[in-house]
Formats: structure tokens, C-alpha cells, sequence
């Protein structure tokens, strides 16, 4: 009965979310009506930028076409096989990192804050090196196709599964949301086409991708989306410096001169709320800066979506060269968003062509960059860039897409409901069906969300990563008392915690539900739901004293070997 | 599988590769912890008034403070290019460390417990 009532919950939980969707979408005929319908007045249409698109669009089916040949078993479908080199894997890292986020939110946030924006640069870069130097082996050593599966080699498969796989769920739903909103109104602002036809397009294109091309197409796609994003903003932050001639302080004193908060900009303190004293005066510490970096650095070391790829490599080697590759590449692209957010301020701020009458940025900060390629290298860069953004946020919900899917079809249809009794050819089956499902619900979702403001949503996947997945692995690998028992109580109660709080904190209750006052007082509240999941599954662990505790506990040596030599790791060259 | 397992668990040299792993990798977590921490922390204090003093307003200070009097890049802005290069040489030296002489021992280790299972066998 408990398998019955475990698998049920993620069930609810999207249903959940179908309903708040209904209830938002205010005219679904409107809705359906633009989602088929291409714009009368085709001159708002950038014909550069949907040109560009079309050729990526073109060439990513083609490379379906090819991988669907080559995509039968499951093994093809979760891990391409387990046979991407090392350099591909890390550029397609590269591809699954580097979100809309990373290029477009980065530099809205430098380009409103200044220097304290640079923390969502400098932070949750860190997490590339403790992913390699505390999981990358593991991960490879100990994993198959999910995060699951890692934790599962010790502990009990059932339970382990219910929850990391509806956390996946949650983590995924939430961040579809956030990419698909943001392509939407990227794409009516650039290309002029229906924001409900952005939605079909994208959520068309995904499910092709993963339901036909499983990982192999999506590897092929991420890849191509890194270069080409790594490419377009290089050059934009060359035309930057160059403008300048390669003269930072040249830069800098531009952005001064042009930003109202002048040259606080360059000094930490503008974007976290500070504790207030009697006199009105902030000062002290903010305990949401702490807590939000605390979220990016644990958080980004175990998103589902970037660590499936550890497993698409052959060994735990390959799987150190992608991170390697990754890292460098990852840490090339934060070095450009300084330049990107202060380049935004010296060439846009004060740019009439990119402000409405009241002087406020066309399309929101968000559209800094955007905005910047337009003033660097006029419209072919402007459409360059907004092709490479459009396919960065396929290419990020495919990867998210294909981490749903295997979720549902490895962890809860193929471990849970079938306990490893279906075949091959069911579980890929399950696997197109859940795309074609994630597919839908990105596109009903995104409908749904519509004009919202849903930057806050980011913090949802993030709390998620920094409270269950993070500690969860880690303990996993390196604490030998850890129980089934203990990781399955402080991941429901951290995971409610860190919801809860997030919808009493003053973005939702204050900010969208329109509460006088916030229940909860910090906007991040991963510092406190990541320390209550951590103190529970250690407590939970050190007081179980059944007999599967103790097997679980013995059998550490045994995961602990495997996870150091990978004998016995999956598609490893036996020795 | 589990019979080679344990038998590499009674390896001396297992524990010796895994000491050397641990070593390296705390030791390079310890430095991207201290560094992130620093960063966080200049982020997250602000120093209330100009005659604020202690460590930690020193710190917020001194990210603030231009590297060439006069100039406007401060040291803040060199610090975050600095940790992003930083962290990207200590992956680097990671990986070099781990595919060389850590895997070496590896192997050994795998060989050693191999041929001892032959042998029993």
C-alpha cells in the first residue's frame, strides 16, 4: 500500500499545479486561438533573428532524425549509451548550465545592483569545483540513469525513489516554468511572433528532440547551443572592450557615470536587504545574502539535469575530463558577464533607442544584453543573439525534459510500479510519453503564467537542489550511518520546509498574495530548510535501530569501494 | 563482486589511495569554501555608518575600495575575476592529480585484488 501511496504524490502535486494553471489562464479561447496564428503585421517580425533560429532549428532535427536510429534500448535513451567523450560531454554541460539565466538574468542583475550582481556569477560558479572534488567519481562510479539510482546502491530502492524522483519533479516543473515564460516574452519582444506560439514551438520541438532523439539528440543540441552562445557573447564583450580600448577602468568609469546609484555600483551592498537599526539606518548582516549564497553554491552542485550527464561518459576519468571542460568553459562564460552587466549600463542606461518615454529599459532589465548586442553590432548581432537565446532555452528545457522523463519512466513506472520487471521496450515507451506529458504541461504552464513576474520561481528548484539532492548524495557517499529511514524523513520535512517558507517569505505572501507582511522574513530560505532536512535525516539515522539499518550499514564498505575503483559501476570496462 | 570488494577493502594500499584522495580533495574544498565564504560575506555585510569598524566592515570596505587611487575598477571587481580563474587552475590540478597518479594506484589496487581472487580460486 505504501508503494501505491509514494507514487501517487507527484501525480498530485502536477495536478496541483494543472489547477492553479486553469484558474490563471483567464481566456483559454484567446489562448488557443494565438497559439496557431502568425501575426498580420509582418513587419514586426525580425526576419535576421528568425532566419538564424530556423537554421538551428533545422539542423537540431536533422541530428534527431540521425539519433532516433540510433536510440533503442533504455541505456541509449537516459545515457546515449554511456559513449560521449569527455570534451563533448563538458561543452554539453556547458549547454545545460548556462541557461537564459546565466546570459540574459546575470546581466539584468549587474545591470541593476551593480557589483553585488556579480554573486550569481562568482557563487554558484564555486559549485563546479566541489562537484569535482567531492561527486564527479561517485556520481559515475555508483550511478546508472538517475540521481536515484545512486543512492539506491545502499539504501532501500522503493522509498529513495518515491522522494528523489517527486523532487525532480518539483525541480524540473519549476524551472520549465521559469524558461518557458522567459522564451515566451524574449520571443514576442524579438521575433514578433504569438507568445502562445512561442509556447507550441518550443514545447513541440523539445518533445521531438527528447522523445525521438532521447540523450543523444539532446547531447548534440546542448552542445551546439554552447558554442554558439559562447561565441555570441564573446563577441559582444569584445565590441565592449573595445570600445573602450581594452581599458577597464574606461568601462567601469562609464557604468559610473551612468548608473543613478554611481559609484556605489562598484562596492558591495545594493541588492540584499540589510537589517534595519532604531534610526532607520541598514547595517549589519543579511542573513538572505548568506542564505541565497548558501543556495547557489549547494544547489547548483546537484541539479538532476547537469548530473545525468556525468552518466553519458564510459568511465569515472571521461566523467572528470566533462567536468574539467565544463568548468572551464562555465567559468570563461561567468568572466563575460561582468563585461556584459557593465557594458549593459555604459551602452543601454542612457540610450534612448532602448528606453520607453519614462526612461525605463525596453522589456525590463532582462533585456540588457539583449539590448547591448543591438547597440554593439546593430541588427545582424541583435539577431544573432536572440536566435542563440531562443535556442539556449530549448536546448535547457530539453535537458530538463529528458531528466523528467527518466524520473518518471526509470524511477517511478520502471523501480516503483513494475519493481524492475518491465522490459526494454516499455520503459523507452514510458520515457516518450513522459516528454510528450513534460512537453505539454511546459507549454500549459507557460500559457498559464503569462505576464506574471516569475523570477522568484527560480528560487524553487534551487531550494529544492540545496535541501534533498545535495545533502542527500553527500551523506550518501560519505557518511556511513546514513539510513533509508533518515534520508527519507529529513527529505519530506526539508523539502516541505523549504516550500513553506518560500510561500510565507515575502515574495509570495507579501509581494504576489498581497499580505500585509511576510510569515517567514527571509525571500531564500535555503539555509534554514537545508540545516532542519540535515539535522533530521542525521538524527532520524543515528536513532534507527532496525535490521535493514544495520544491513545499510554494513553495506557501506562495499559502496564505498565501488564508488573509489568503479568495479562493478555501470557500462565500466570489467577488470 | 562483493568478494572483490572486500578483498580490496583489506588492501593497505586501498587506504592509502583513498587517504590521498581525501587529502587532495578536501584540501581544494577548504579553499573554494573559505574563498566563496569571503565573498558572501562582503556581500552580505553593510557597514551602517562610515565610522562602522570590525573585520568584517573592513572587508565590505576594502572590495569597495579603487585598486589605482583615482581609478574606477575596484578591488572587488578583481577579486570575483580572480576566484572565477582561480577555481578553474584548482579543477585543473584536480583532474591532473587524479588521472595520474590516483589512478595509477587504482589500478594497482584493482590488479592486487584480482590476481589474489585467481589465486584463491
Amino acid at each position: 500500500m505504501t508503494r501505491k501511496h509514494h507514487s501517487t504524490l507527484p501525480v498530485l502535486a502536477a495536478l496541483a499545479l494543472l489547477g492553479w494553471a486553469g484558474a490563471a489562464s483567464a481566456d483559454v479561447g484567446t489562448a488557443l486561438h494565438n497559439m496557431f496564428t502568425l501575426p498580420t503585421d509582418t513587419s514586426a517580425v525580425n526576419m535576421k533573428a528568425v532566419g538564424m533560429f530556423v537554421v538551428f532549428v533545422m539542423i537540431s532535427l536533422g541530428i534527431t532524425f540521425w539519433a532516433a536510429k540510433r536510440t533503442k534500448s533504455t541505456a541509449d535513451f537516459y545515457t546515449a549509451g554511456g559513449k560521449i567523450g569527455g570534451f563533448q560531454n563538458g561543452l554539453a554541460i556547458c549547454g545545460d548550465w548556462c541557461s537564459s539565466a546565466a546570459l540574459m538574468g546575470v546581466a539584468a542583475l549587474i545591470y541593476s545592483n551593480g557589483f553585488d550582481g556579480l554573486i550569481y556569477s562568482v557563487v554558484p560558479f564555486g559549485a563546479w569545483p566541489l562537484m569535482m572534488f567531492l561527486l564527479a567519481d561517485r556520481l559515475r562510479n555508483l550511478g546508472k540513469y538517475t540521481l536515484a539510482d545512486i543512492v539506491s546502491v545502499r539504501l532501500a530502492s522503493v522509498p529513495i525513489r518515491a522522494l528523489v524522483a517527486s523532487a525532480s519533479l518539483a525541480f524540473v516543473v519549476g524551472y520549465l516554468i521559469v524558461q518557458m515564460v522567459g522564451a515566451g516574452t524574449l520571443i514576442s519582444s524579438l521575433f514578433g511572433l504569438n507568445y502562445e506560439m512561442a509556447q507550441v514551438i518550443i514545447g513541440a520541438l523539445i518533445v521531438v528532440y527528447v522523445a525521438f532523439g532521447g540523450m543523444i539528440a539532446t547531447t548534440y543540441v546542448q552542445l551546439i547551443k554552447a558554442v554558439l552562445l559562447l561565441t555570441g557573447a564573446t563577441f559582444i564583450v569584445f565590441c565592449v572592450l573595445r570600445e573602450f580600448h581594452f581599458s577597464l577602468d574606461a568601462l567601469y568609469g562609464a557604468a559610473v557615470a551612468n548608473h543613478p546609484k554611481g559609484a556605489a555600483i562598484m562596492s558591495p551592498g545594493l541588492m540584499f536587504p540589510h537589517p534595519v537599526d532604531a534610526s532607520g539606518v541598514p547595517g549589519a548582516f543579511s542573513i538572505d545574502a548568506i542564505s541565497a549564497g548558501i543556495m547557489l553554491i549547494l544547489g547548483g552542485a546537484a541539479m538532476p539535469h547537469v548530473l545525468m550527464r556525468f552518466f553519458t561518459v564510459p568511465d569515472a576519468k571521461e566523467a572528470r575530463r566533462s567536468v574539467a571542460w565544463a568548468a572551464t568553459l562555465i567559468g570563461y562564460f561567468y568572466l563575460l558577464t561582468f563585461f556584459l552587466g557593465f557594458g549593459a549600463v555604459a551602452f543601454v542606461m542612457k540610450n534612448p533607442e532602448f528606453l520607453d518615454a519614462k526612461g525605463v529599459i525596453l522589456g525590463g532589465p532582462n533585456m540588457a544584453a539583449i539590448h547591448l548586442a543591438k547597440a554593439m553590432g546593430g541588427d545582424i548581432l541583435l539577431g544573432f543573439i536572440s536566435a542563440v537565446a531562443f535556442a539556449t532555452i530549448v536546448a535547457v528545457v530539453a535537458g530538463l525534459t529528458i531528466a523528467g522523463a527518466s524520473a518518471i519512466s526509470h524511477d517511478i513506472y520502471a523501480n516503483i510500479l513494475r519493481h524492475g520487471q518491465a522490459t526494454d521496450e516499455e520503459v523507452v515507451k514510458v520515457s516518450r510519453i513522459a516528454a510528450l506529458g513534460l512537453g505539454v504541461l511546459g507549454i500549459v504552464l507557460g500559457i498559464a503564467f503569462k505576464g506574471q513576474n516569475i523570477a522568484y520561481l527560480i528560487v524553487l528548484p534551487f531550494t529544492i537542489s540545496a535541501t534533498v539532492f545535495f545533502p542527500t548524495l553527500f551523506l550518501c557517499m560519505y557518511w556511513r550511518r546514513l539510513t533509508t529511514t533518515g534520508v527519507v524523513a529529513g527529505g519530506w520535512i526539508g523539502l516541505g520546509s523549504g516550500v513553506l517558507m518560500l510561500v510565507l517569505g515575502p515574495t509570495i505572501w507579501k509581494d504576489i498574495l498581497g499580505n500585509a507582511a511576510p510569515i517567514f522574513p527571509y525571500k531564500y530560505p535555503a539555509l534554514f530548510s537545508l540545516s532542519i532536512a540535515c539535522v533530521t535525516m542525521i538524527v532520524v539515522s543515528l536513532l534507527d535501530k532496525s535490521d535493514r539499518a544495520k544491513a545499510e550499514l554494513a553495506s557501506f564498505d562495499d559502496q564505498f569501494v565501488r564508488s573509489q575503483t568503479g568495479i562493478g559501476a555501470e557500462g565500466a570496462v570489467q577488470h | 563482486m562483493q568478494h572483490l570488494y572486500r578483498l580490496i577493502h583489506a588492501n593497505p594500499r586501498f587506504h592509502e589511495l583513498e587517504r590521498k584522495r581525501a587529502r587532495l580533495s578536501w584540501a581544494l574544498v577548504t579553499i573554494v569554501l573559505v574563498n566563496t565564504a569571503w565573498y558572501i560575506i562582503a556581500t552580505a555585510f553593510f557597514p551602517a555608518t562610515p565610522e562602522t569598524t570590525g573585520l568584517l566592515a573592513d572587508i565590505a570596505r576594502f572590495w569597495g575600495t579603487p585598486v589605482t587611487p583615482g581609478g574606477t575598477t575596484t578591488w572587488g571587481i578583481y577579486i570575483g575575476l580572480g576566484q572565477t580563474v582561480l577555481y578553474i587552475a584548482l579543477v585543473i590540478y584536480y583532474i591532473s592529480q587524479a588521472n595520474g597518479e590516483l589512478d595509477a594506484l587504482k589500478d594497482a589496487v584493482i590488479a592486487d585484488a584480482v590476481r589474489a581472487a585467481g589465486e584463491q580460486t
